[in-house]
């Protein structure tokens, strides 16, 4: 119970990723006078959504957003929370004493951390369909967009094209016109009836209803077309972004392949939503379940966050996409539950509205829920697997020749097993398998996890080996 | 759904697969049982060497009548003759180097010793501080994660009846011979052969067998794409190293440094006090591996008995139950040792003996 | 031509790096793909087996498509941030 009882070395709480939801838990549990080391591969805090603007930039407008997280800087700033920052965890690992292993590749020389208790708040990653020419540059990620903006204030060049799905595509759009760049056209599988549906949850959150809104009417005022129920069937071009044809869509979101339309770009900003970055979860042994109101795999988590592994803990939108205003009240929520099994006391974290903005957040993350027509998308040539060039071809094949989990599809065929760790094609991969197996995506199950969860420099994990060091074990029988 | 099988194989890695084509081919309906997906356990996962120069004097038969097989399934698993070295580093591994290969040779192995000058005309990249070599040109290695989509090819073309996730929970002695549970599930065998690696100890205590097995967790590494470092596959004289370079560029970094688990919880885990040596007695052999990222690292279970041979033949001396399991060098020799199986089921001459279950055990020497 | 936000924009010093053997632009603090994106070099590799162009896609660290050389390592640009004289390569793959 009493911290003296442990090493030194050891933290009471390893904080995984210092956006809105792991920056709060941090500071939460630093106030309730844990050791909380906070560790970010970003510059600073605030995660993707509250992302900082990069050294370069001196001086600036600020927007509400940036606001927000300049806050939550500040804030980390005056705590004394122990922050490492361009430092990213490739492993988590049970120790022998009970608590946790935490290896690490950044600029100083720790190589590990323990901690008694884990707190992962790695967020999200983008999910994107894949289409014939995805892999082409001048195409980014919607999300993938945003940080560049944010970041370096730098839009996409020349004509843009936004397409997918959710508010994403608006915010997008909106701010490439903000920064100076030039949206061509919006493209959205949403229908305006999906927005109809969604807001009633919008409505409890009237300032974000109204910011949302901006966006949109921005982009009204500015006469940019916004092509709804369509989406991108493919990006035309050779060896960089030249067009993309849209394509009507069902309410199923399968392609009207009579009702096409070529329009010319040089950018294109695509995503259908976010997945929970689950991997750090994973790696721990916790249990997972499938979800897709919570943008799909998610660990199992009691009220607080609390997960099926004793002193692992998850909060943010890596435990169910629910967005940047439940995030900050998740991660102060999952210190309180490790003040709770740590000191045995109940700081008693306010519920607030709560069930108000995950309501909110579902009701966003529910428009980004792929539906069965998106596989007609993907053509038998697209590279699903953009590391080792794997085609929905390959991957058909190999399912019909038998390959029922998504195990058995990556030993197959190699699809998952480059520098990416298959995150870009995790997702699509079993919407296939399902498609063809008629299995559930539990039953599909996902590959094993393995460390690191990043490439990681083979020198920065190992230091030199003294040679008469090596342990030299029983040698193998003759 | 009353079929009776003549034989079911619970196991669907090599030895499971291999054991069951050969019955099928002999005329019996088998089914095999796999708990994940056909040949995604240690057949799956381990670093696919398929080198003379680890493997045990005594089995060294068995390994070239495999490495044959291996090599005969070519392009389908990744076969690649490359040649192997095996390095020492100071003058006590030079002398274990010498008086095991010595010894291998001798049992039919094809290995010569080389001198760290000649490697280094054909390796350039490894280190310069090799003492002491020997090579044998007919090391390779194959893809070890093609192995389920071989075996279950196989399986689909002869019309072997299989079936995933189907975890035995339990064997029940039945009149027509066994009764294989998994959870609700069930199928009636006349026989059966456990081929489940490191979990037979687990299915051999449900029918009242107790074994000595044992399971070792290897850790494997795998690199990014790089340059080429090297072209022969490479092993260490303490065994604690395996390197090779595949034909994509990644490098596969092995050498049996352990992980953490058994087979009772699942897959296991790496153990990062054990992996950070492993990397490093890796780089100590190639340098310029410092700078290549590191992109996966995995474990497999290899079980084996006290004496290190392996179990292959009747089941408590029972007639109707067999094991395969425990075979050191199990990748190489898997598919040779399975057909042999096969055989002594069906109850036809083996090639070459196997090795009964019901021998005393005792604890191997370890050098 | 709207520049709206970006032209009160004060950037800090700038620099110079090379990608490729070519002398190019960058403001100090940035990161690689910031300047390469600003410079409107887009192609940023080939891809390994279909050696089809592959420029900036996640900008998150995740997707590992805008990796680039530097002092023989690979490293990821929309995470590494230039300097002053870096020398910044394409990767080949064997």
């Amino acid at each position: 119970m009493v911290s003296s009882l442990i090493g030194c070395n050891m933290y009471d709480v390893v904080v995984i990723g210092a956006g809105p939801a792991g920056a709060n838990a941090a500071i939460d549990a630093h106030d309730h006078g844990l050791r909380v080391l906070l560790i970010d591969e970003g510059r600073d805090a605030g995660g993707q959504v509250w992302r900082p603007k990069s050294g370069s930039i001196l001086k600036a407008s600020v927007t509400s957003i940036e606001r927000k997280g300049n806050q939550l800087r500040e804030h980390l700033q005056k705590s004394e929370v122990k922050r490492k920052f361009e430092t990213r965890v490739w492993h988590i690992e049970k120790s022998d004493n009970g608590g946790w292993i935490v290896g690490l590749s950044g600029p100083d020389d720790e190589k590990q951390v323990t901690s008694r208790t884990v707190i992962i708040a790695t967020g999200a990653q983008e999910r994107i369909i894949p289409v014939n020419g995805w892999t082409l540059p001048g195409v980014l990620g919607l999300a993938g967009s945003t940080a560049l903006m944010k970041e370096n204030l730098l839009p996409p060049h020349g004509r843009s094209i936004v397409a997918g799905t959710g508010p994403l595509v608006f915010y997008v759009a909106s701010e490439i016109q903000r920064l100076g760049g030039n949206v061509t056209a919006i493209s959205t599988l949403n229908s305006k009836l999906d927005w109809c549906k969604a807001l009633p949850s919008m409505i409890l959150k009237p300032r974000l209803l109204f910011q949302g809104l901006c966006w949109v009417l921005s982009l009204y005022l500015k006469r940019i077309p916004i092509f709804w129920r369509t989406g991108i069937i493919t990006i035309e071009g050779e060896n960089a972004v030249e067009g993309v044809t849209i394509t009507k869509v069902d309410k199923d979101w399968a392609p009207k392949k009579d009702h096409q339309r070529y329009i010319p770009c040089e950018s294109v900003c695509y995503g259908q939503g976010l997945l929970p970055e689950i991997s750090a979860s994973r790696l721990t042994g916790a249990d997972h379940y499938y979800d897709e109101k919570l943008g799909g795999w998610v660990p199992t988590i009691d009220d607080l966050g609390r997960t099926s592994e004793k002193g692992i803990y998850a909060c943010g939108d890596n435990a169910g996409i629910l967005g940047v205003t439940v995030a900050p009240i998740s991660g102060k929520r999952a210190a309180q539950a490790v003040i709770e099994d740590l000191k045995g006391e109940n700081p008693g974290a306010g519920q607030s509205n709560l069930k108000m903005m995950q309501k909110f957040g579902r009701a966003m993350t529910v428009l980004n829920i792929p539906r069965s027509g998106l596989i007609k998308f993907i053509d038998d040539e697209t590279e699903i697997c953009r590391c080792e060039g794997i085609t929905k071809r390959d991957i058909d094949h190999e399912i019909a020749h038998g390959a029922q989990s998504h195990n058995a599809v990556k030993s197959g065929t190699r699809c998952g097993m480059g520098p990416c760790g298959g995150r870009f094609c995790m997702d699509t991969v079993a919407m296939l398998t399902a498609h063809h197996t008629s299995k559930t995506r539990e039953e599909i199950g996902l590959p094993t996890a393995r460390p690191p969860l990043r490439p990681v420099i083979l020198d920065t994990l190992s230091g030199d080996l003294d040679y008469d060091d090596l342990p030299i074990p029983g040698v193998s029988p003759l | 759904m009353n079929v009776i099988f003549d034989i079911a194989v619970i196991g669907g890695g090599i030895m499971g697969c291999g054991a069951a084509l050969r019955l099928s081919e002999g005329g019996m309906n088998t089914v095999v049982l796999e708990q994940g997906d056909i040949g995604q356990g240690a057949s799956g996962v381990n670093a696919g060497t398929l080198s003379m120069q680890i493997k045990r004097v005594k089995l060294m038969p068995y390994a070239i009548k495999g490495h044959e097989m291996w090599e005969k399934m070519g392009d389908q698993v990744g076969f690649h003759r490359t040649g192997g070295y095996t390095l020492a580093f100071n003058d006590k591994e030079a002398d274990l180097l010498h008086e095991r290969m010595s010894m291998k040779k001798e049992a039919g192995a094809n290995i010569e010793f080389v001198s760290p000058d000649k490697i280094i005309s054909s390796e350039p990249h490894l280190s310069k501080k090799i003492v002491a070599a020997s090579y044998c040109p007919d090391d390779g290695y194959a893809n070890s994660s093609l192995t389920g989509q071989y075996y279950r090819n196989r399986l689909r073309e002869l019309d072997v009846s299989y079936i995933e996730k189907f975890g035995v929970t339990d064997i029940l002695e039945h009149e027509e011979g066994w009764k294989i549970c998994s959870g609700a599930r069930t199928v009636v065998a006349k026989r059966i052969l456990l081929a489940a690696g490191g979990w037979c100890k687990k299915l051999a205590a449900m029918i009242g067998a107790d074994l000595p097995i044992r399971a070792r967790i290897n850790t494997v590494t795998v690199t990014e794409r790089a340059p080429q470092l090297l072209s022969s596959i490479l092993g260490h004289a303490t065994g604690l190293l395996t390197m090779k370079q595949k034909e994509n560029g990644t490098i596969l970094i092995g050498g049996g440094w352990q992980g953490k688990g058994t087979p009772e919880q699942g897959r296991g885990q790496i153990d990062i006090k054990n992996l950070i040596p492993n990397l490093q007695l890796a780089k100590f052999v190639i340098p310029a591996l410092a700078n290549i990222r590191v992109i996966r690292s995995w474990t497999g279970f290899e079980a084996n008995v006290p004496d290190f041979y392996p179990l292959a033949g009747k089941l408590a001396n029972r007639d109707n139950a067999f094991i395969l399991g425990c075979v050191r060098g199990g990748y190489t020799i898997g598919p040779y040792i399975s057909k042999l199986m096969g055989d002594f089921i069906l109850g036809r001459e083996t090639e070459m003996p196997l090795f009964d279950p019901s021998r005393d055990i005792i604890e191997g020497r370890l050098i | 031509m709207n520049k709206g936000a970006v032209s009160q924009v004060q950037r800090s010093e700038k620099i110079s790096f090379q990608f490729d053997g070519i002398d190019m632009d960058a403001y100090e603090g940035e990161t690689i793909a910031a300047a390469l994106f600003r410079a409107e070099v887009s192609h940023l590799r080939d891809a390994p087996n279909s050696k089809n162009p592959r420029g900036l896609f996640c900008v998150m660290g995740v997707c590992q498509e805008c990796v680039v050389s530097v002092d023989g390592k690979i490293v990821e640009a929309c995470r590494t941030n230039v300097s002053d004289g870096l020398i910044v390569n394409r990767v080949q793959y064997v």
